[in-house]
């Protein structure tokens, strides 16, 4: 069996390897504000984001595809939860561990991430 | 030990045998825990045949599917000092993990 | 990095969407979701459709969903017996198809699913020590301890301690049987009908059969409704992937 065939064989575009920080996802993590905080603020009893079952298809549909098998993303989840991200509660916590590990394989680059991220939220200020 | 015809391959285990679990090197994806390997338990179930997980996840379609059973291990086989006598753990695991065990 | 905006005004001027309070701040961590989703649709790695289906199938699914497959079998012997014998097909009884949403599951969740049945002798508790495999269809999403490597990678080595920790202690007469459902098969816990519940509904009965008594972690009881929050603690004595302690990872 050959390296080719792997699920996931893109090269990391992280040159520190996969588990080291990821400049765009620090200030994420670092500034963002988390349900945990939000929800009680706004006096909203929902124990969780509405964004969650979202990223939760988001896994299914990358799983489904063998872009990024479950075991491989639990895996992930797992080191970097324990790791980097390990302040960080469980909803947010698995988002910036799929990002990382999409950035670490190649399925998106940081650029692009960036990119997304300032238009996404352009988009939601004017809505 | 009789062999049962069950789907499309020979399903080799009936419910009651005693297996070990062999203790086989990884190659790059296995879903059989590193804590049953070389363990014997008893076959609680026959379950289903399927690609087994080696296969599957590099799309080896082509491959061989294989029966899967359900094993019973005693707490006290699997762990040194597990101190209850009547705690088990079930698994499930494919036909080429296991073999008829001697103890 | 977060800022105020307003939603649609006349939107919540309707009466019908006044009632729930919601967050009307913007959160990085919406933004990012959004933003992972779009360029991997763009990219091609799965399409807006897909992803559509995935997310009615998510929110969809729920605890209850069990609740009624144990308080039906309290209730009604046969329905036990086939639910024992073939839990897929007893679950459409209820209207709940394992086949959903592809026709074949998820990529997680095969259609292969059985419920263990506790007796005063034996108490079942379920785990996937390989990642956090759990019977989605009828008991909706894992809480986040039963990802926890906490829970993962102790539960098959210091069952009795674990449950201790969630507040239940059993005698050692009686069996723990722990389930890893390390490959196709899902499990479902279904426990043993507590005293004290003579006499009632389906209904009522259901309400009291939660979540943590389908994994095993808790017992019904007539005065319960709702789980007990969990805290996520870090892994204390992990079992870990070496050979001297060979375990799960």
């Amino acid at each position: 069996m050959s390296a080719q065939h792997r699920p996931s064989s893109a090269a990391p575009t992280a040159s520190q390897g996969p588990k080291a920080p990821i400049r765009l996802l620090e200030d994420i993590r670092r500034a963002g504000k988390t349900w945990a905080e939000l929800a009680p603020r706004w006096g909203v009893s929902e124990p969780d984001p509405p964004w969650k079952t979202s990223l939760h298809a988001t896994c299914e549909c990358l799983s489904a595809a063998a872009v990024l098998p479950v075991l491989e993303r639990r895996r992930a989840e797992d080191e970097l939860g324990e790791t980097l991200y390990c302040g960080t509660p469980a909803p947010e916590q698995q988002l910036l561990a799929l990002a990382h590990t999409m950035l670490t394989r190649g399925l998106l680059s940081e650029e692009e991430l960036a990119r997304r991220i300032k238009e996404v939220r352009t988009r939601l200020v004017a809505s | 030990m009789a062999n049962r015809e069950t789907g499309n391959v020979l399903a080799r285990f009936n419910v009651g045998d005693r297996v070990r679990v062999k203790d086989l090197p990884n190659l790059f994806y296995s879903r059989t825990q590193m804590y049953v390997r070389g363990v014997s338990g008893v076959i609680a179930s026959r379950t289903y045949q399927s690609l087994v997980p080696e296969d599957e996840a590099w799309n080896r379609d082509e491959a061989q599917p294989q029966q899967f059973y359900i094993v019973r291990f005693r707490q006290k086989d699997l762990w040194e000092e597990y101190p209850f006598d009547n705690d088990t753990l079930q698994t499930e695991l494919p036909e080429g993990w296991l073999e008829p065990a001697t103890d | 990095m977060q800022s105020q905006h307003d939603h649609d005004h006349a939107h919540d001027a309707n009466a019908a969407h006044r009632a729930a309070p919601m967050v009307d701040e913007i959160s990085d961590f919406e933004v990012l979701e959004i933003a992972v989703r779009e360029l991997a649709i763009e990219k091609g790695l799965f399409t807006a459709d897909e992803h559509r289906r995935f997310t009615e199938w998510a929110e969809s699914i729920g605890p209850a969903a069990g609740s009624r497959l144990v308080a039906k079998a309290w209730t009604d012997p046969a329905f036990k017996a086939r639910l024992l014998a073939d839990a897929v097909a007893a679950c459409r009884e209820i209207g709940l198809d394992w086949a959903e949403p592809t026709g074949t599951g998820t990529p997680s969740d095969y259609m292969e699913f059985r419920v263990l049945e506790d007796t005063p002798n034996l108490h079942h508790v379920i785990v996937c020590t390989l990642c956090s495999c759990y019977p989605r269809p009828v008991l909706g999403h894992s809480p986040y301890w039963y990802r926890s490597p906490n829970y993962r990678r102790r539960l098959v080595r210091w069952p009795r301690q674990v449950l201790a920790e969630f507040g239940l202690q059993l005698p050692p007469e009686v069996e723990i049987r722990v389930e890893d459902s390390n490959q196709k098969h899902r499990f479902m816990v279904l426990p043993m009908r507590p005293p004290g519940t003579e006499g009632w509904t389906e209904e009522q009965l259901a309400e009291i059969v939660t979540r943590d008594c389908m994994i095993g972690v808790a017992l019904p009881r007539p005065d319960r409704k709702a789980d007990d929050p969990r805290p996520v603690q870090p892994a204390r004595r992990p079992v870990e992937s070496t050979s001297a302690n060979r375990a799960a990872g």
